[in-house]
C-alpha cells in the first residue's frame, strides 16, 4: 500500500514540479488578460513592457538565488550586494574609461569576489549559508556607509545610462539584458556538467562528494554567481533609477527568494529551474501593479504576497516532505 | 512446548517496500520466560518484523497479537501500552538531554504539570542500576561514549518495566564486560516471565542465551524451533540455508601481476599504520566485526577522509590521492553501503544518477550532449538488468536495483580499483548473484576490486584473499586455501592470532 | 508563580541538570561578563538606578525576540517572520490600548494575537509538512502587511502611565525579564517543554519514546508567536505609539543572538540561556562600541565578524 502510495506520489510531484514554470506563466498570462479588461491602461504594451522592466531586476538577483537554493544553500546577502554594486559603481569612474564599461566590469568583479568570500564562508568554514550570507550583509552595511556616506550618488556612466533608458527596437535594454543572462544561465544550470553538480550537491551533498563532484569549487563558483548576478542587478537598478543610495536593494532579497520559491524550486534544494523563477519574478511585479491599478493598500498587496506564496507552496507540498 | 498463549505475536505478516517484498508470510510467537533469538543475514527483514511488532509500521497482510488477540491497528503508542519495549538499533537519545532526562523520556513522572524530578531521579536510577549505568544522572548523554548510550538506551526500555523487551543488536557497541551484565540482567528478566527477542550476529552469545530460534531467510521463515540439541555450525546453516555453491560464481585461481594499490603504515578514522597491497586482477575481501574501522579504510584510500601514510602507490603513483576527484582520476571508484544516504540522489532520475560522475570529471562548463547520455544509460541499463524508465526518480527502484545503479555509474569510467562497502546488504539473492558474477568479471579483465563485507559466506566464496579488520588493524589476512567461515569469525573476534598461509 | 517553589525543591538531579547545562556557556559568559565590565567602566551610570532602566530597556525586547528564535532553532525550526510579528504586536497596542478596552484588553489582544499567529505558523509548518523557512518568509508578508493595514503610517497612542512603567526611570523591564525566564524554566520543566530537545534533536527516536513530537512543535511556533508580540508591545511603549515597520529589523538580529548563544540550526542544539546571553553580548557589543566611538561602519563590520567567529571557532575545535 504504502509502497504504491509513494511511487504514485512521487510520479505526481514530479508531474507537478515539471509543469510549474509552465503553471507559474499561465498564472501570469491569466492575470495579465484579467486585469487589462479590468481596468483599461493595464493591458497597454508600453505597461506591459514596464512590468517586464521592473521583473528583469528582481529576475536577476534571483539567478544567483536559483543556483544557491538548488545547490542547498540561501543567500541573504543579495540585497547589501546590489545596494553595493548601485552604489560603488557611481564612484568608480575613470577618465580613460569614456564608455564606463571599465568601472562596470570592474564593479562586477567586486560583487563576484563578495559572493566567492560567502561560498568561502560555507564550504571551508562550515558556516551555515543563512549565517555566513546574513553576516556579510551587516559586513557590508558597513562599507556602504564608508563608501556613500549616507547619501545618494548619481550615475554620470553612459553605459549604465543606457542600460537603464535606452530601447533598442523598442524593447528596454534592461529587459534584453535579463533575456541574455537568462539564455547563459538556463544553459549553464541545464545543460552543463557543472550544473549537474550542483543539482546533485543539493539533492545530496554527500553522495555528491562520494561521486567525485568537487564540493568546494563548486560551492565558490555558485555564490559567486550569486554575487555576480545581484551586481548586475545593481548595475541595472542604477541606470533606472539615476541614483545609487543606501537602501536601494533592500526589496529584492526577499523577492528574489520568493520568485525562486514561486517558480517551484525547491527550498530544501536539489530539485528546479530558473525556467521557473522568470515567470515568478514577472508574477511578483505584476501581482504589485495589480494591487497599485486596483487601488489596493500597501497592506493587502503585502496580504496578498504572502498568501500567494503560501498557497502555490500547499500546493506542491508533497514534494517537500521527502528529508 | 507451551500452551500459555504468547505476549506478542505475527501472525503470517508481509510487508513491502516500493512493491518490493521484504517479509513473506512470517511468523513468530514471544513466550513469557524465553529469550527468543531472532538470526538472519542483512536485509534479511529482521528490522522490519520488529518495526512490525512494535507498531512502528504496519503489515501489509497478516496480523499482529498482543496477549493472543488480534491488534488491528498496532501503533507505538498501543505497544508501549502493551508493555512492549524496543531497542532500536539506532539509538532514540538526545544527546543534550541528562541521563535521567533519556531515560524517562516520553514517560516523565509529574507532579502539578510538572515533571518530578525527585521521582525521575528514584525510578531512572533504578533502571540504570539494573545495566550497571554508575554515572551521575545528570549527565547529558552526549559525554557517553557509545556503549554507555547503548546502556541508557537499555534502562530506558526497562524504566517502563515492560512485559516485553525486544533488543535489536544490543551488544555490538558494547565492551566484554558490559556484555556480561546485559545477559545476567536478561536471565534474571526472563526469570521474572518477560518475554524478550533477542537479535545478535554473535552466535557464541545467542547460544549461552537463548531457548527459542527464528531464522529470517530473504523475508521469509527458514526455522521456529527450540535451540536445545543445536550447536553454532547449525545455527550458520539455518541462516544460510542453502548451498552456497549455486550463488557465486565458480572461482578460479589468477595469478597476480602488478600491484594496484600499495600503502605502508597507512592510517585513516580507526585504522592505525595498516600495511596493506592489493593486486590487480584479485577481490580482496575485507572482513570483521561492525564499526572496527573497515569503512574509515575504504573511505581512507578513497580520499574521502584524511588519511597519513608512510610511502603509497596508487595506481603507478606515489602518494595517496588526498582527494575524491583525484582519486577518480587515478581510477579509484567507491561504491557506499547506505546507497540512501551516501549512494544515490533519490528524487533525481536514474539517468542523472548513472552519469553523475562523468558530470563531476567533465570540463564544467563542456555542453552536455543528452543523446549520448541516453545511450550511455541505456547500455549501462542494458548491461545490468534495470528495466523501465530511466527518467523515473532513483527511489521507485528496488534495493537490488538501487545497488546496481550505484555500481554501474562507475562502469562507463572503466576504474582500476573497485572499492565495494557491503554492496549486497538488504540486496535480494538474484541481484546478489548478478553483482558477484560482475564483481568476478571485473577482477577477469585486470582490474582490484575490495569488497568490504559484513556477510562472511561472500568473502569465503567470492574473494581470493581476505583481509581481516579488528579494533583499526589487519589482524590477519588469509588466503584462499586457508579461508573458511570458521577462520575469518575467529580473526574477527581475536580468539587466536590467525596462523597466515603464506 | 506559586508552583515555582515545588519545581525548585523536585531535590538532588534537577539543580545538577541545569548545573550541567551551564557548561556550554560557561565561556560566552565570559565574554559577556567582560563586556559588561567595559560598559561599565565607559559608562558608569549604567549601576545608578536609571542607567540600569535605561541599559535593560535596550536589551528587553531584543532578549525576547533572541528567545522566540531559540526556542523556534532547538526545534529544528526558525522563523523569517519574528520581526513582522513584532511590528503587528506594536500597532495592536498602540490601537487597542487607547481604546474601549484599555491597557488590559490591549494586551490581551497582543498576545491572544501572537499565540494564534504561532499556532498557525507551526501547523503548517509541522502538520502540513512545509519548510519553515518559505512559510515564515510568505507568513512575514502577510503578518507585516496585517499590520500596515491595522496602522498604515506610524500613529495611534500607549497610554503615557504605562510608557512610564515600561519605559521610563523603572527596572520594569528588568523585572519582566526575569518573570519570563522564571515562566520558561517552569515550562521546560513540563513533560511538553522538555521534550522541544527530544523533538529538535531526534524526531524519530522521540516519537518512538511517545514524546508528542508535533504537539511541541507547535506549542514552540506560538510561544514564538507570543514572545515576539510581547516585544512588540513593549517597543510600542518605548515609543509611545506604533510604527508597523518598526521590527524589521529584529529578525535578522534574533538569529544573530541566538547563534551567538550557541544555538544550532540543527535542532535541540544549545539552551535558553545562551540565546539570552548572546542577546546581551550583541546588545553591549552595540553600546560598547558606541561608547568606544567607533563609527557605525566600524561597528558593523565589527559584528559581522563576530558573528562569523562566533560560528566558526566552534568548527575548528571540532576537527
Amino acid at each position: 500500500m504504502t509502497a504504491w502510495n509513494d511511487s504514485a506520489g512521487g510520479k505526481r510531484a514530479s508531474a507537478i514540479l515539471k509543469s510549474r514554470p509552465f503553471l507559474t506563466l499561465a498564472i501570469v498570462a491569466a492575470v495579465w488578460i484579467v486585469a487589462s479588461f479590468v481596468s483599461r491602461g493595464f493591458g497597454a504594451y508600453g505597461h506591459l513592457r514596464y512590468l517586464v522592466e521592473l521583473g528583469a531586476v528582481i529576475g536577476l538577483v534571483a539567478a544567483g538565488q536559483t543556483f544557491v537554493v538548488i545547490a542547498g544553500g540561501i543567500d541573504l546577502s543579495v540585497a547589501a550586494i546590489v545596494t553595493v554594486s548601485a552604489i560603488s559603481l557611481p564612484l568608480l569612474s575613470w577618465q580613460a574609461d569614456p564608455t564606463g564599461l571599465v568601472s562596470i566590469l570592474a564593479v562586477l568583479v567586486l560583487t563576484t569576489i563578495i559572493g566567492v568570500i560567502n561560498g568561502l564562508g560555507v564550504a571551508l568554514l562550515r558556516v551555515h549559508p543563512m549565517i555566513m550570507t546574513l553576516a556579510m550583509a551587516t559586513f557590508l552595511q558597513g562599507l556602504l556607509i564608508i563608501i556613500a556616506g549616507g547619501s545618494a550618488v548619481t550615475a554620470e556612466n553612459p553605459l549604465v545610462h543606457w542600460l537603464g533608458n535606452a530601447r533598442p527596437a523598442g524593447i528596454p535594454a534592461g529587459i534584453i539584458l535579463w533575456i541574455a543572462t537568462s539564455a547563459v544561465v538556463l544553459t549553464v544550470m541545464h545543460a552543463t556538467p557543472f550544473g549537474a553538480r550542483i543539482f546533485a550537491m543539493g539533492a545530496n551533498p554527500l553522495a555528491a562528494s562520494l561521486s567525485g563532484v568537487p564540493m568546494t569549487s563548486t560551492t565558490l563558483a555558485v555564490y559567486g554567481i550569486s554575487g555576480f548576478t545581484a551586481g548586475l542587478a545593481g548595475v541595472l537598478v542604477l541606470g533606472m533609477n539615476g541614483q545609487g543610495y543606501v537602501g536601494i536593494g533592500d526589496p529584492y532579497l526577499l523577492a528574489s527568494i520568493a520568485a525562486v520559491v514561486l517558480g517551484g524550486t525547491s527550498i530544501l534544494g536539489g530539485l528546479g529551474t530558473y525556467a521557473g523563477t522568470i515567470p515568478g519574478a514577472i508574477l511578483l511585479v505584476t501581482i504589485t501593479a495589480l494591487i497599485t491599478v486596483v487601488n489596493a493598500s500597501p497592506g493587502w498587496r503585502s496580504i496578498l504576497f504572502g498568501s500567494l506564496i503560501l498557497g502555490l507552496l500547499l500546493l506542491s507540498g508533497r514534494e517537500q516532505a521527502r528529508r | 512446548m507451551t500452551t500459555v498463549a504468547p505476549l506478542l505475536a505475527a501472525r503470517g505478516v508481509s510487508k513491502a517496500f516500493f512493491g518490493n517484498p521484504v517479509l513473506r508470510g512470517v511468523s513468530i510467537a514471544l513466550q513469557p520466560g524465553r529469550v527468543h533469538a531472532l538470526l538472519g543475514e542483512n536485509g534479511a527483514g529482521k528490522s522490519t518484523l520488529i518495526n512490525l511488532l512494535s507498531g512502528a509500521l504496519r503489515p501489509d497482510g497478516g496480523e499482529i497479537e498482543v496477549d493472543g488477540r488480534a491488534v488491528p491497528r498496532m501503533t507505538p503508542a498501543l505497544a508501549r501500552q502493551a508493555g512492549i519495549a524496543v531497542v532500536q538499533q539506532e539509538l532514540s537519545l538526545t544527546a543534550s538531554l541528562s541521563i535521567a532526562e533519556n531515560v524517562g523520556l516520553g514517560a516523565y513522572p509529574k507532579r502539578f504539570g510538572l515533571i518530578d524530578y525527585k521521582e525521575l531521579a528514584a525510578r531512572a536510577k533504578a533502571a540504570c542500576a539494573l545495566v550497571g549505568l554508575n554515572e551521575p544522572l545528570s549527565t547529558p548523554v552526549g559525554h557517553l561514549a557509545l556503549g554507555r548510550r547503548q546502556m541508557v538506551e537499555i534502562a530506558k526500555a526497562l524504566y517502563r518495566k515492560p512485559r516485553v523487551l525486544i533488543l535489536d543488536e544490543p551488544t555490538s557497541s558494547l565492551s566484554s564486560t558490559e556484555t556480561k551484565i546485559l545477559t545476567d540482567l536478561l536471565e534474571r528478566l526472563r526469570g521474572e516471565g518477560i518475554a524478550i527477542l533477542y537479535i545478535s550476529h554473535r552466535l557464541n552469545e545467542v547460544m549461552a542465551l537463548c531457548q527459542h530460534v527464528t531464522v529470517l531467510k530473504d523475508g521469509t521463515c527458514t526455522a521456529d524451533r527450540s535451540l536445545v540439541g543445536t550447536d553454532a555450525t547449525g545455527l550458520v546453516r539455518l541462516m544460510v540455508g542453502r548451498d552456497p555453491g549455486d550463488l557465486f560464481p565458480k572461482w578460479q585461481p589468477f595469478v597476480s601481476t602488478t600491484t594496484a594499490i600499495s600503502v605502508r603504515k597507512f592510517s585513516a578514522g580507526l585504522m592505525r599504520d595498516v600495511d596493506l597491497d592489493i593486486r590487480a586482477g584479485e577481490v580482496l575481501g575485507i572482513g570483521g566485526l561492525v564499526g572496527q574501522g573497515q569503512e574509515d579504510l575504504l573511505l581512507g584510500l578513497y580520499g574521502a577522509i584524511p588519511g597519513r601514510t608512510a610511502s603509497a602507490v596508487v595506481n603507478g603513483i606515489s602518494g595517496l590521492p588526498g582527494g575524491v576527484p583525484k582519486a577518480n582520476a587515478l581510477g579509484l571508484a567507491y561504491v557506499p553501503a547506505d546507497r540512501k544516504r551516501e549512494g544515490l540522489h533519490l528524487i533525481h532520475p536514474i539517468l542523472t544518477n548513472m552519469m553523475l560522475p562523468a558530470f563531476a570529471r567533465l570540463p564544467a562548463l563542456k555542453l552536455r550532449s543528452r543523446k549520448t547520455e541516453r545511450e550511455t544509460g541505456k547500455s549501462l541499463a542494458a548491461q545490468l538488468a534495470i528495466k523501465g524508465d530511466l527518467q523515473r526518480p532513483a527511489q521507485a527502484l528496488s534495493g537490488g536495483n538501487q545497488q546496481k545503479v550505484a555500481l554501474a555509474k562507475w562502469m562507463p569510467h572503466d576504474p582500476l580499483v573497485l572499492l565495494l562497502n557491503d554492496p549486497t546488504r538488504g540486496v535480494d539473492v538474484e541481484t546478489k548473484r548478478e553483482i558477484y558474477l560482475m564483481l568476478r568479471t571485473f577482477a577477469a579483465a585486470g582490474k582490484a576490486v575490495v569488497l568490504l563485507s559484513s556477510d562472511t559466506s561472500e568473502l569465503v566464496h567470492l574473494c581470493d584473499r581476505v583481509a581481516v579488520v579488528r579494533e583499526g588493524r589487519i589482524t590477519a589476512t588469509l588466503e584462499r586455501a586457508a579461508l573458511s567461515e570458521e577462520a575469518i569469525v575467529s580473526a574477527a573476534m581475536g580468539a587466536e592470532k590467525q596462523k597466515v598461509a603464506a | 508563580m506559586s508552583i515555582v517553589p515545588s519545581a525548585k525543591s523536585t531535590g538532588a538531579l534537577y539543580w545538577p541538570v541545569q548545573a550541567r547545562r551551564n557548561i556550554g556557556v560557561r565561556s560566552l559568559f565570559l565574554v559577556v561578563l567582560a563586556f559588561l565590565i567595559a560598559y561599565g567602566v565607559l559608562f558608569p551610570g549604567l549601576f545608578a538606578a536609571s542607567g540600569f532602566a535605561k541599559f535593560t530597556q535596550s536589551w528587553f525586547p531584543l532578549a525576547l525576540v533572541a528567545m522566540a528564535q531559540a526556542i523556534l532553532m532547538l526545534t529544528g525550526g526558525i522563523s523569517l517572520a519574528i520581526g513582522a510579528t513584532v511590528s503587528l504586536g506594536a500597532v495592536i497596542a498602540a490601537t487597542t490600548m487607547a481604546g474601549p478596552f484599555g491597557v488590559a484588553g490591549g494586551a490581551a489582544a497582543v498576545a491572544l494575537t501572537g499565540l494564534g499567529i504561532g499556532a498557525a505558523t507551526g501547523f503548517i509548518v509541522v502538520k502540513l509538512r512545509l519548510p519553515a523557512i518559505v512559510v515564515t518568509l510568505a507568513g512575514s508578508f502577510i503578518i507585516g502587511g496585517a499590520a500596515l493595514l491595522i496602522l498604515p503610517r506610524p500613529g495611534g497612542a500607549i497610554p503615557a502611565w504605562l510608557s512610564d512603567l515600561l519605559a521610563g526611570d523603572t527596572p520594569a523591564a528588568f523585572v519582566l525579564l526575569v518573570v519570563i525566564v522564571l515562566l520558561w524554566k517552569l515550562y521546560l520543566a513540563t513533560p511538553l517543554g522538555l521534550s522541544l530537545y527530544a523533538a529538535g534533536e531526534n524526531p524519530v527516536g522521540a516519537y518512538r519514546s511517545g514524546v508528542p513530537v508535533d504537539a511541541a512543535r507547535v506549542a514552540a511556533y506560538a510561544i514564538s508567536g507570543l514572545l515576539s508580540t510581547g516585544a512588540g508591545l513593549f517597543v510600542a511603549a518605548q515609543t509611545g505609539s506604533g510604527d508597523p515597520v518598526i521590527g524589521t529589523a529584529f529578525t535578522l538580529n534574533s538569529i544573530a543572538a541566538a547563534v551567538l548563544g550557541g544555538i544550532g540550526f540543527l535542532g535541540g542544539q544549545g539552551t535558553m540561556r545562551g540565546a539570552l546571553a548572546g542577546s546581551l553580548l550583541l546588545s553591549l557589543m552595540i553600546s560598547v562600541m558606541f561608547f568606544l566611538g567607533f563609527t557605525p561602519v566600524a561597528q558593523y563590520v565589527a559584528q559581522g565578524l563576530i558573528i562569523i567567529g562566533a560560528v566558526a571557532i566552534p568548527q575548528f575545535r571540532k576537527v
